[in-house]
């Protein structure tokens, strides 16, 4: 009798959270497991088959892969080591007003992402970009047909943009768990700053910088209208293949979108994944 | 249990100079954050631009021109109907079941919390293909309320973090039971005390959600495209005809987006006092 209760009262504690469920079902779960499943399927004979995966291995397919990649990876590691350092530049800012607004600056400009963002750069090193025109005129100094901002470095650039407000914003309470006594005990030991920051800042500091990482790369990944803006066709990325063939610019088989997706979702989980870890364990040194 | 002094507020020498370093980065950080923003700004007033390191004239008939494009209002208008929808529906969805989930279901909370990690995780394209290949089929296929569904998706966490903060910093049993003493239902709890007292994390995770959802293009482009052509995606479509007009959308965009922002940093501090109030006594 007990156990009935127990039971209904079980049945009407989770009914409150059903709506909430039911909509994760709808519109991630259910679309996301029908996406993995027709990645395996074989459009003309409904049977499972890896096939598409394999067709992966085409060379634009690996190129947009090994483009995305580098570019997450390339933009999260300048992130990472830009971030920290501007970030510690702010944190040991003596003016806790000037502080607040640099960091009020960070929330800002953490706006100004996607396509505006793209045009910017446009704007700033363009063919007749701001930037351009200032070292072809005060330095003498051709800046193309060399570089160009719809390429590769360019979006690194626009990525960067994006990337470091990120950074600097997941670091900063992190630089609260490296205590000032240290630093003191550190110097009074006969270590310089070198050594303090080789020997222990970094090293408590390091689940947060790998946090950032996996964060910074996770973002860069996924991201699409920034590159859209920029590249169009010119340049393969994960996002931007996929992005066409929703669009129905390609003619393509599904499949083979559907297998880039999967392989996707699977790169991001692991970096979130990773974040996650890291994220637990740099908690601990601002705990102590 | 003691709290170790936070640095960020004891630095031990009292009103020292920046160094040298800290400015040069800071410097930097400045320059590279802001020239974007601020040339975007001057190339929507600007007559011509493509020769000389400053404008060569200044007017505002970008602007004039940009106001009287045929999509702009219609634009807009769809923009501020994605942004409040979603809001709405995150609210209605997020909000109740925050305070079920901290109230009757606690051992739900690790998962509520890994759902709302979720949409981090998804690309949005990867989100726009999955959507696509499900619903396909009339009237939902390319259809607004599709695009409102997976935008609700991509802005859940902006949402969730703030409400959950704010229900977090209140003591939500205490609350609860004293409520159910005086003979409340759950719908009186919700609406009469606890609402009110969450109030700042609403208006953060509202006015979050509100600009996220303004600047969304991915999803948007991708779901429905012309069919609701909101202010990003006219944006985009100018960048390829007229930049001194896109560049005075990118104007508009961001200064909502701005004045956003304030908002929701005006938001995020109203409400820490009055809160803490209602359970010290």
């Amino acid at each position: 009798m007990v156990m009935l209760k127990k039971f209904f009262r079980k049945i009407s504690d989770w009914s409150g959270f059903f709506p909430f469920l039911i909509f994760c079902l709808a519109f991630e779960a259910v679309p996301i497991l029908v996406l993995i499943r027709g990645s395996l399927i074989d459009r003309t004979t409904h049977q499972i088959t890896l096939q598409h995966f394999l067709d992966l291995q085409g060379r634009s397919y690996i190129n947009s892969f090994i483009n995305s990649i580098k570019l997450s990876g390339l933009t999260a590691v300048i992130g990472v080591i830009l971030g920290t350092i501007i970030g510690y530049a702010i944190y040991t800012w003596p003016s806790e007003r000037t502080r607040k607004i640099f960091i009020t600056l960070l929330n800002v400009t953490s706006n100004f992402a996607g396509a505006p963002l793209a045009f910017a750069f446009v704007v700033v090193l363009g063919m007749n970009g701001v930037i351009t025109q200032f070292l072809l005129q005060w330095l003498n100094y051709e800046l193309y047909p060399g570089f160009s901002i719809y390429s590769f470095y360019g979006l690194v650039l626009a990525y960067v943009y994006f990337q470091l407000p990120l950074m600097v914003l997941l670091i900063l309470p992190a630089f609260a768990g490296i205590k000032k006594e240290w630093q003191e005990s550190a110097r009074s030991l006969g270590a310089n700053s070198f050594h303090f920051w080789w020997r222990i800042g970094i090293p408590v500091l390091m689940p947060s910088l790998i946090a950032g990482f996996t964060l910074l790369f996770a973002n860069a990944f996924g991201a699409y209208a920034t590159a859209y803006t920029l590249l169009q066709s010119q340049f393969s990325l994960v996002t931007l293949k996929i992005g066409f063939l929703i669009a129905g610019e390609v003619r393509g088989d599904p499949g083979i979108g559907m297998a880039m997706a999967v392989l996707s979702l699977m790169i991001m989980g692991i970096s979130i994944a990773a974040y996650q870890v890291a994220t637990i364990r740099a908690r601990r040194w601002s705990k102590s | 249990m003691r709290k170790k002094p936070n640095l960020i507020g004891s630095l031990p020498n009292k009103k020292s100079r920046p160094t040298g370093w800290q400015i040069l980065l800071i410097a930097f950080f400045l320059f590279y954050m802001l020239l974007p923003i601020v040339s975007t700004y001057v190339f929507s007033v600007a007559t011509r631009w493509d020769r000389t390191i400053l404008p060569e004239g200044y007017t505002l008939e970008f602007y004039q021109r940009a106001i009287q494009t045929s999509y702009f209002t219609i634009t807009l208008r769809n923009s501020f109907i994605l942004s409040m929808a979603t809001v709405l529906v995150s609210l209605i969805l997020i909000v109740p079941t925050v305070y079920w989930v901290h109230t009757r279901l606690v051992g739900a909370k690790p998962l509520l919390d890994v759902l709302m990690i979720l949409p981090f995780g998804i690309p949005t394209v990867v989100l726009a293909l999955a959507l696509v290949q499900v619903y396909n089929f009339p009237p939902i296929a390319r259809s607004p309320f599709l695009l409102i569904g997976a935008v609700v998706v991509y802005s859940m966490p902006f949402m969730y973090r703030p409400v959950s903060n704010a229900v977090q910093a209140i003591n939500i049993h205490t609350l609860t039971e004293a409520c159910q003493s005086l003979g409340a239902n759950v719908f009186q709890i919700l609406s009469k005390v606890i609402i009110p007292n969450i109030m700042s994390g609403i208006l953060s995770g509202s006015l979050l959600v509100f600009s996220t959802v303004f600047a969304e293009y991915t999803l948007t482009s991708l779901l429905v495209g012309a069919r609701f052509k909101t202010f990003p995606l006219l944006l985009v479509e100018y960048t390829r005809i007229n930049g001194n007009i896109a560049a005075s959308f990118s104007v508009i965009s961001f200064t909502i987006a701005w004045l956003a922002s304030i908002l929701i940093l005006w938001a995020g501090s109203q409400g820490q006092r009055p809160s803490k109030n209602v359970t010290r006594s």
